[in-house]
């Protein structure tokens, strides 16, 4: 055959510039011919091949299409920068109002994204995190209802667990033993919290050693663990030079004393974790002291921490199924017939849920809360979109300036595809401007975000590269999210429209434009409704009245080294300013966790009561000096002793009279009631009921007040509280620091306010309170500035009309209403929208109260009317300017 | 003055296409080169030799005839342009006022 080969034209016509193709491949074809009439064709085809090849030369090819476009893109991209850039320069104030917008926007997103990744954060660090879990124990009343659950289990658990399921590799025990004093030498560290643990702590949790390691820490059963930070404290900066591994640390409680030998330094615990620990020793010291009864206890005493780690891939609810045969082999049946295994149920938390999820008696920190991250995220959600409509809006509104603009741009060819670019390109302008005032802002606000939800997060780019790349992104997707709206309507304007100057969006029209504006109408108004709720709710909180004095009462927490009780309240009670004390075992504001069975007398037949009846410890002065009436009976005497009586004595309140059937608390007096072993003991001494007090919140209005018992006793006082007259309050203190002294030279005093921990309990709702004000406040700021660049498109569109009204005899009020109204629709249906949403969200959270507002007509509507007058200032200033121009201005323009 | 600058093989192509007159594309040209110095000459090179020249404005060019040897493809006919000449010219002078400047015994070849 004598053609050329076809593989070597294509190649040609591939690279070859078009308008060479022709001659070129014409004289190639011709001496192809030639030399294929000559010679060989095979040697012909060879040479086509290799003259083929050696055309591919810059000047013969065809220009790259990429490169060539590129170049005419940057051309371009140059365009839309100047035009971008003059545009800003030349509306100062509406970019002014963007910019604003956005980065406030942007700087609380930014906010809350730290906040939320923090919280998201916690115990990630542990290597096993996945495969452990916290054993938690569940209590069970006679009803089958689960009266309370408890964070810790009982010391025998873990081991009985492990020993009994395979599935169970490593169990760790977590206890925290009576504060000892630590000494090295001479050097004295009161009430240092030492906690043991067992040996397996080091295989559940990751805890890296700084001196020392896991293998060696718990050799000894008298090691000691320290973590950077209490080494530190212990030995000075330069412990690392002084190979403080095997030196002594005594641990001293009560007088008895025990040597330790420093065996590591851990790294301090990290902030993102749910626990905090200083020092480590091994459990097998307690264990020793406490004797086989305890550490083998399987039902109560929940004081031990205990986390179990799985093997992978094991189904914790193996072990929580275990629970009956578990009981059954342990305990079997109580005293009174009853079968324990109804009584108790395991719980295993998977590790990584325990900051967020958990919230159980005794949690060893308090813990964060997953509605909490999701009210935070979704507003801050909320928040970002409400700043990308805000763009939206403002930039469409400048749109009938640009009119003239694009209509040239489209004569001169520019396509739908470059329109767009160009719009993107001007929001991704404004968004380089606004994102480092953003950064500015929140590290600005950072500080006070810190110390206002107790965290340490940080703002560092160098440090967190995770975060410059996030920005990035971010700033990408806003700038695309509020750039696509304004850029795709530009882009469709029809071309003579255009150049007339029309709008392509007709303003009377319902468009997207006004589902924009509703959606923002409807994040404010739901934050506003939601803000209300929660205020009205801590204004509740704050009026009700607990039932107790709450104010000028100064609490003392007591120390061990106190042990004549009575001398020492004689001494406090000697200065005049301190009106009246009393012992307690906990105080209101607290929590009633002690709880003993109880068996009330009706008729001479003892029945065990069916509801919880927890116990608090007091003296005879307790109601007078919170200031509880006594409804029924007397109060108690000093004389009453219930360890030494042999009569018991109670006090009970009224929930408790009416829980145990008498609605007329009169009638209860000197009935005759059995509690619990009380003192240790087994014999369950049966007493008479001798008062009933009215009912208070002990616990916050999270809780119902549940019925209670005050025994007298002196056993397990925790504080003293004093009533006080507060004219001079560091004079007070002053006495009470030096009646102390005299009898605990080691600790210090540790005093607090009651009204400052009756306003702890609702710490996390005045949090939320505050952090949603705020957000309301840049919601309503973004949207005010939106509403504003709104009307003033409106009413650019709507020029003529008003004009020619004008001329018809419309006074100033008509023009006001005319344009008023479409926004009186867009408030109504974000109204109709927003309130049943924030309704449902909201209504969660204040059934977390027991005592709670209801919703009233008066929360629901204000946020419209808030909405509404918002409105109205932000419209009546450009309403008024346009309907005062002189129509004949506006008419004559064309 | 201007400056009329022309390489090596640029100057053979132009010549060349003197030669050649009015019959002058590219397998013709090619063919006179390989024919009268004896080298070989491949397409890319003479190509980007022609468009380069056409380019600077030394060289005109138009569609000729087409034949069927070609595959049906038209001829492109050079043309040697007046500022061709010129350059050509220029470059003629400026080695024949080279050859004159040395002296006679130089180049005698002993």
């Amino acid at each position: 055959m004598n053609t050329p080969p076809n593989i070597a034209n294509q190649l040609l016509k591939f690279f070859c510039k078009p308008e060479l193709l022709e001659d070129i491949q014409g004289d190639l074809e011709e001496e192809f011919a030639i030399r294929a009439e000559k010679g060989k064709v095979i040697n012909a085809r060879w040479w086509y091949y290799h003259q083929v090849f050696q055309l591919i030369r810059p000047r013969l090819i065809k220009k790259i299409e990429i490169v060539s476009n590129l170049t005419k893109e940057t051309i371009m991209y140059k365009n839309y920068l100047k035009i971008a850039i003059r545009n800003l320069m030349k509306y100062k104030s509406g970019a002014l109002i963007n910019i604003i917008g956005l980065s406030t926007g942007v700087c609380a997103f930014l906010l809350i994204a730290l906040f939320v990744k923090d919280e998201l954060s916690y115990d990630k660090n542990h290597e096993y995190a996945e495969n452990v879990y916290r054993l938690t124990i569940k209590n069970y009343d006679q009803n089958g209802d689960v009266s309370r659950q408890w964070a810790f289990a009982s010391a025998g658990h873990a081991k009985r667990l492990k020993a009994d399921y395979p599935e169970i590799t490593h169990a760790v025990r977590f206890y925290c033993w009576a504060f000892p004093d630590l000494k090295i030498g001479e050097k004295l560290f009161p009430s240092e919290q030492v906690v043991f643990a067992d040996n397996d702590v080091f295989d559940v949790f990751t805890f890296p050693f700084l001196l020392g390691n896991s293998e060696q820490a718990f050799r000894e059963i008298k090691s000691l663990v320290l973590t950077e930070s209490t080494a530190i404290k212990l030995f000075g900066n330069d412990w690392r030079d002084q190979d403080i591994l095997g030196k002594t640390v005594k641990l001293s409680i009560g007088g008895r004393e025990a040597p330790f030998q420093v065996s590591g330094v851990i790294e301090d615990m990290p902030e993102q974790q749910h626990f905090h620990f200083d020092y480590l020793a091994p459990i097998q010291f307690v264990e020793q002291l406490f004797g086989e009864s305890t550490v083998n206890n399987v039902t109560g005493n929940y004081n031990w921490l205990t986390y179990l780690r799985l093997q992978p891939g094991t189904d914790p609810s193996v072990i929580e199924d275990a629970k009956d045969e578990f009981f059954d082999k342990y305990v079997g049946e109580f005293g009174n017939g009853l079968a324990a295994k109804d009584f108790y149920a395991f719980e295993l938390q998977p590790l990584l849920d325990i900051h967020l999820q958990s919230n159980l008696e005794g949690e060893f920190e308090s813990n964060g809360s997953l509605r909490q991250i999701y009210i935070f995220g979704t507003i801050g959600i909320l928040l970002l979109i409400v700043a990308c409509i805000n763009y939206m809006n403002l930039a469409t509104s400048h749109f009938s300036r640009r009119m003239k603009e694009i209509g040239v741009r489209k004569v001169l060819g520019a396509r739908r595809s470059s329109l767009i670019k160009q719009f993107l390109t001007e929001s991704i302008i404004i968004n380089l401007v606004a994102f480092p005032i953003a950064c500015i802002l929140a590290v600005l606000a950072l500080p006070y975000l810190n110390d206002f939800m107790g965290k340490t997060l940080t703002f560092n780019f160098l440090k967190n590269t995770e975060l410059f790349t996030g920005l990035i992104l971010l700033l990408l997707f806003v700038a695309i999210l509020s750039g696509s709206y304004p850029a795709i309507l530009m882009a469709r304007t029809k071309l003579l429209q255009a150049l007339k100057g029309e709008s392509a969006i007709n303003s009377s029209k319902w468009n997207f434009r006004n589902w924009l504006v509703t959606f923002q109408y409807a994040v404010t108004i739901g934050l506003i409704f939601t803000l209300g709720v929660i205020q009205s709710q801590m204004q509740y909180i704050r009026t009700s009245d607990p039932g107790f004095r709450k104010d000028q009462i100064l609490q003392l927490s007591l120390s061990r080294r106190i042990d004549n009780l009575d001398v020492f309240k004689n001494e406090i009670l000697k200065h005049p300013d301190i009106k009246m004390a009393t012992y307690a075992s906990r105080i209101p504001t607290g929590r009633l966790l002690d709880n003993m069975g109880a068996s009330f007398f009706k008729n001479d037949s003892a029945i065990q009561t069916n509801f919880r009846l927890p116990y608090i410890l007091i003296d005879e002065d307790f109601i007078s000096t919170f200031e509880i009436p006594l409804i029924a009976g007397k109060n108690f005497t000093s004389a009453i002793d219930m360890e030494k009586d042999s009569v018991g004595y109670y006090l009970v309140n009224r929930s408790a009279a009416e829980a145990l059937g008498y609605n007329n608390p009169q009638e209860i007096i000197g009935q005759r009631l059995s509690y619990g072993p009380y003192n240790g003991s087994n014999n369950m001494r049966v007493g008479r009921i001798m008062g009933v007090i009215e009912d208070f919140h002990f616990e916050s209005l999270h809780s119902k007040i549940s019925p209670m018992v005050m025994l007298k006793g002196e056993w397990d006082m925790e504080s003293l509280c004093m009533q006080i007259d507060p004219s001079n309050i560091p004079e007070i203190l002053n006495h009470i620091e030096e009646t102390w002294v005299n009898f605990d030279p080691v600790n210090s005093p540790d005093y607090r306010f009651l009204d400052e921990m009756f306003a702890e309990q609702y710490e996390a709702e005045q949090r939320l309170g505050t952090m949603i004000s705020v957000f309301t406040f840049i919601a309503i700021l973004i949207g005010s500035l939106g509403l504003i660049g709104m009307v003033g498109f409106i009413i650019d569109t709507r020029y003529k009309e008003i004009g020619i009204r004008k001329v018809l005899g419309a006074t100033l009020g008509d023009i006001v209403t005319i344009i008023g109204t479409r926004f009186l629709i867009l408030i109504g249906i974000a109204f109709s929208v927003a309130i049943p949403v924030a309704y449902l969200l909201i209504s969660d959270w204040l059934n977390g109260f027991v005592y709670h507002i209801h919703v009233n007509a008066w929360l629901i509507l204000l946020p419209a009317i808030g909405a509404m007058a918002l409105t109205i200032l932000a419209i009546s200033y450009q309403t008024i300017k346009a309907s005062l121009i002189n129509p004949v201005e506006c008419l004559q323009d064309e | 003055m201007k400056d009329f600058q022309l390489g090596e093989f640029e100057e053979i192509v132009l010549l060349t296409v003197a030669i050649l007159t009015n019959d002058a594309y590219g397998v013709s040209i090619k063919k006179e080169i390989e024919d009268r110095l004896n080298r070989n000459v491949s397409v890319g090179a003479l190509q980007s030799a022609l468009r380069r020249m056409e380019d600077k404005g030394y060289l005109q060019s138009s569609f000729g005839e087409a034949t069927a040897m070609r595959g049906g493809k038209r001829k492109r006919y050079f043309n040697i342009t007046n500022l061709g000449k010129q350059a050509l010219a220029y470059t003629h002078d400026t080695r024949n006022q080279l050859w004159e400047a040395i002296p006679d015994f130089v180049l005698k070849v002993v």
